[in-house]
């Protein structure tokens, strides 16, 4: 197993995950703090002092600019931080396109697309293959290859495997020209095969 | 989960994004006009309300409660948008596979239905666990469990899975009811 195929095996939900768990923990811990602010435990004078705490307010004031810098800062360090985790789970994956020939003057790119259809084609003629999804994933200086292959019922996997290996995977890189393409595979067994509607 | 996730996180990350923007506006509005009133957030009037509530009232403590709500809704949706694809066998190096538990509750699904004896049944599945539960009307659990046992074990290990799973079979049958 190499990383970069591992990785390729679906959309990483990493950054996604740790900020959403970060949020998460942060407004716990909030709640959790105003709670026990409320029930008196940090002393029964504290839990009935306004919310906006004219100590608080006059130890603002008494530095009004710092605090103003500091009020645009974290608003713009929300701003910014917010677009950007939006943008992160908006944006669409990206789909790399092939360089073979990185000589300057001589590039040669092979789209992303027509790797991944050469690449569906051959592995939809593979025995016991229904329907097969192929496509490049990973940055432009590493790409991998997404494989999603049905499996008709019955079919052998050890079987397809072999034949996968030799026929498909083997040929792409021969054809490609490189010695390395890191894949990962997505097996669905014995999904129904899909009819047309007339 | 992951979908969920994806969704929430645009929607949260565009309402901390336009916080962040509000603020930005209101402080340097503020800061270049004080005698004007605010450009979009009314935040005198809210200002002074929050100076009138203590910590003790029970506004405040439902809406601590609710952030606590939120906060443990968030983090255990974080926790729960794991992978849960069922490793195989690596084919060849750098090639990695995996498939879904449902496929996997699929074929055992469809050879459990298959067998002799057995009315209907309900797999679940995970890389860690194969769970059948099996109905009968003609046999009872202790003829029929061994043989869908075997049977289980015998399905799954026929696929190239990079670890093999833990196989618990149940079954349900009228004639244990008598």
């Amino acid at each position: 197993m190499s990383d970069r195929s591992a990785a390729a095996v679906a959309r990483s939900a990493r950054g996604e995950r740790v900020t959403a768990l970060v949020i998460g923990l942060v407004l716990v811990l909030a709640g959790v703090a105003a709670l026990v602010v409320g029930a008196g435990w940090v002393g029964t004078f504290r839990a009935h002092r306004p919310l906006l705490d004219p100590l608080a307010t006059e130890w603002l004031a008494a530095r009004g600019d710092l605090a103003r810098v500091g009020a645009l800062v974290l608003g713009l360090l929300a701003l910014v931080l917010g677009l950007r985790w939006a943008a992160g789970a908006l944006r669409p994956e990206h789909r790399p396109d092939l360089v073979l020939d990185r000589e300057p003057g001589t590039r040669l790119t092979v789209t992303g697309g027509a790797v991944a259809d050469a690449v569906r084609a051959d592995a939809e003629a593979v025995e016991g293959v229904t329907r097969a999804r192929a496509r490049l994933v990973g940055g432009e200086d590493r790409p991998a290859l997404r494989l999603t292959l049905w499996l008709r019922e019955g079919a052998d996997v050890r079987a397809v495997w072999e034949e996968l290996d030799r026929k498909v995977l083997d040929r792409a890189r021969t054809s490609l020209g490189v010695d390395r393409l890191p894949t990962a595979v997505r097996l669905e067994l014995e999904a129904a095969e899909r009819r047309r509607v007339r | 989960m992951r979908v969920l996730l994806r969704v929430l996180s645009a929607l949260l990350g565009l309402a901390v994004a336009a916080a962040g923007a509000l603020l930005v506006v209101e402080v340097a509005w503020a800061w270049a006009r004080p005698d004007d009133v605010p450009l979009v957030v009314p935040w005198p009037r809210w200002r002074d309300g929050l100076s009138g509530v203590d910590w003790a009232d029970d506004r405040v403590r439902w809406l601590a409660a609710g952030l606590v709500a939120l906060g443990l809704v968030l983090a255990l949706l974080a926790l729960l948008a794991r992978r849960r694809d069922v490793r195989l066998a690596d084919p060849a190096p750098e090639v990695t596979a995996v498939t879904s538990p449902r496929s996997l509750a699929r074929v055992v699904g469809h050879r459990v239905r298959a067998a002799d004896g057995v009315a209907g049944a309900s797999v679940t599945a995970s890389a860690r666990r194969v769970r059948v539960r099996a109905t009968s009307r003609m046999l009872d659990e202790d003829a029929l469990r061994p043989r869908l046992g075997q049977l289980v074990g015998e399905v799954v290990g026929g696929l190239p899975l990079a670890r093999r799973p833990r196989i618990s079979v149940i079954v349900d049958s009228p004639k244990d009811r008598r």
